[in-house]
């Protein structure tokens, strides 16, 4: 009786949106008289750093610092459709709207920067919150300066909009589900390796290391990604290990009824992290990106299981691999025929055809 | 009844054993402490009284009568965070935020009580909070890092010798 060390490894491709009925985001942007932009945007953030990211794009698009920025999608009033914060689209689908609103109002900047400068807008860019002539930073307007003119000189509100709405993906044939076009954006890609400690004695699985490599196409806010994947990793070592409604129980009377019955990945259940983030640019995502949020949690199962066949020899094909599954297989490994011939009794089988009738001829 | 909130002595009207979760929040407005399970088991109601991590939602009020509980809103504002708030910014110890206010008490506590910087430690001291999204890693660093802080001067660029800095397992 000892403890068993095992490596396992995996790998995931997961798709970014979902585009059955377009997959529409929606933002608008407007400019305030002293430049501060306020954004407007239907998608929100539940924790993903969503608002962070939009935020960063506009200020990036337009030029401006990133504390200029104001997100507000406080209210379904006033913030444009959106379809939701999932199939991991945030960042790519309402990124590429806000970054198609930011760019609309870049271009209301640059008409008004020209009129008081005369200057073809075409001469001028935005750089940290200054409007100026290419080829001559020192001839420069501040955007505050800008949007003051536009306000009390111009009698005009600079806002743009932005919106992202990808082909209809039309089920073609419902048999096959297959559909007309591109059923989602871009894929991300990730590999996951993970090394456990399987005790034969009591089945227990710990998860030492979990390394992992996600593909994100480009990491807008790089501290981001990297709490999404360690966030993902942990669920992902609940899914494989440890969370189950039914926890150990044959019958869902028995089902646990307090949270405590619930094993949610503790901080002591923390393994050890080691990631990298590969920047592997999307055709058509904002600047890059892809989506990462929920392939974060897909990888690690499948690792942990073939770690766990690495450390004992066995394939547990539930999750999650709980002790009592872990001490069944290995009961089935030790004495897995009868004079070499493959024999199985399943009571539930037997009652129900002795029952019903049924004669085993096979 | 009375308890004095962060500072202040507040009559409370709420009948004695409504717990001192529905208190702070219903009626007395302090939505940091966060309802989760109402079981006692994800740690997100947790407020500090007497100086004292302690559940909110199983704490009846009639309990805690006279008492002082410290919840985030007692700790710093944001032009004055304390070390533990600042070092949570600072590591991005937060996704949704939800298991956070919680989170920042608990280690308030374990600095209080002379914390170590050593991960297994921090780790132990916070196993009663659930949190679903940043994997802990950050939560952990942040504490560390607070810790840190607060046992050597922060314009010292030379971390003093009395400050033991443990590795992995090592103690
Ligand atoms: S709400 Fe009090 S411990 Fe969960
Ligand atoms: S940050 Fe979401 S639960 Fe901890």
């Amino acid at each position: 009786m000892a403890t068993h060390r095992g490596f396992g490894i995996s790998s995931i491709e997961y798709p970014t949106g979902m585009n059955q009925n377009g997959d529409p985001s929606q933002a608008w942007v407007k400019v305030k008289p002293d430049g501060r932009v306020d954004v407007f945007s239907g998608t929100s953030d539940i924790g993903n750093g969503a608002k962070t990211i939009q935020s960063q794009i506009v200020a990036e698009a337009i030029g401006i610092p990133y504390d200029w920025v104001t997100f507000d999608n406080s209210n379904t009033d006033s913030s444009p459709v959106c379809t939701g914060t999932f199939a991991s689209r945030a960042t790519f689908v309402a990124g590429n709207a806000v970054l198609k609103a930011a760019m609309d109002v870049k271009q209301k900047i640059l008409e008004v920067a020209g009129k008081e400068m005369e200057v073809s807008p075409e001469d001028l860019h935005i750089v940290d919150g200054e409007v100026q002539v290419k080829g001559s930073p020192d001839t420069k307007l501040g955007v505050a300066d800008v949007a003051a003119a536009a306000t009390w000189t111009h009698g005009v509100l600079m806002t743009g909009t932005g919106a992202q709405l990808n082909e209809y993906a039309e089920i073609t044939n419902t048999l096959t589900g297959e559909v007309s076009g591109p059923p989602h954006a871009a894929i991300s890609y990730a590999a996951c390796a993970a090394e456990v400690e399987v005790d034969d004695e009591t089945g227990d699985v710990r998860v030492l290391r979990l390394i992992q490599v996600y593909d994100v196409g480009k990491a807008i806010n790089p501290s981001l990604v990297e709490g999404q994947i360690e966030g993902g990793a942990l669920m992902g070592l609940g899914l494989g290990v440890l969370e189950n409604s039914y926890p150990y129980y044959p019958s869902p009377d028995h089902r646990g009824y307090s949270i405590g019955s619930y094993y949610m990945p503790s901080s002591e259940d923390m393994p050890e992290y080691k990631t990298a983030i590969i920047e592997n640019p999307s055709a058509d995502g904002p600047y890059g990106a892809k989506g990462i949020g929920e392939m974060a949690n897909n990888g690690q199962p499948g690792a942990i299981t073939a770690a766990v066949h690495d450390a004992v020899g066995i394939w547990v094909t539930e999750l999650p691999i709980t002790p009592e599954l872990v001490l069944r297989a290995l009961d089935a490994k030790a004495e897995p025929r009868r004079e070499g011939k493959l024999i199985a009794f399943d009571e539930e089988l037997s009652v129900n055809s002795m029952a019903s009738g049924i004669s085993w001829s096979v | 009844m009375n308890i004095v909130l962060n500072g202040v002595t507040v009559a409370i009207k709420s009948p004695p054993l409504a717990s001192l979760l529905t208190v702070l929040r219903e009626e007395l407005n302090v939505t940091s402490t966060k309802v989760g399970c109402e079981q006692g088991g994800c740690g997100a109601c947790t407020a500090l009284v007497n100086g004292k991590p302690q559940r909110t939602c199983l704490t009846p009020i009639a309990a805690v009568d006279g008492a002082s509980v410290t919840t985030v809103e007692g700790l710093g504002d944001s032009d004055h965070l304390t070390a533990v708030q600042q070092s949570f910014v600072n590591h991005y110890a937060a996704q949704c935020g939800f298991c956070t206010p919680a989170m920042i008490i608990a280690a308030t506590a374990y600095l209080e009580g002379n914390g170590s910087s050593d991960r297994e430690e921090i780790e132990e001291a916070l196993k009663g909070h659930t949190c679903r999204c940043t994997g802990y890693q950050k939560i952990v660093s942040a504490v560390a890092a607070a810790v840190a802080e607060t046992t050597f001067d922060l314009t010292v660029t030379t971390p003093s010798p009395n400050t033991v800095i443990k590795s992995g397992g090592q103690t």
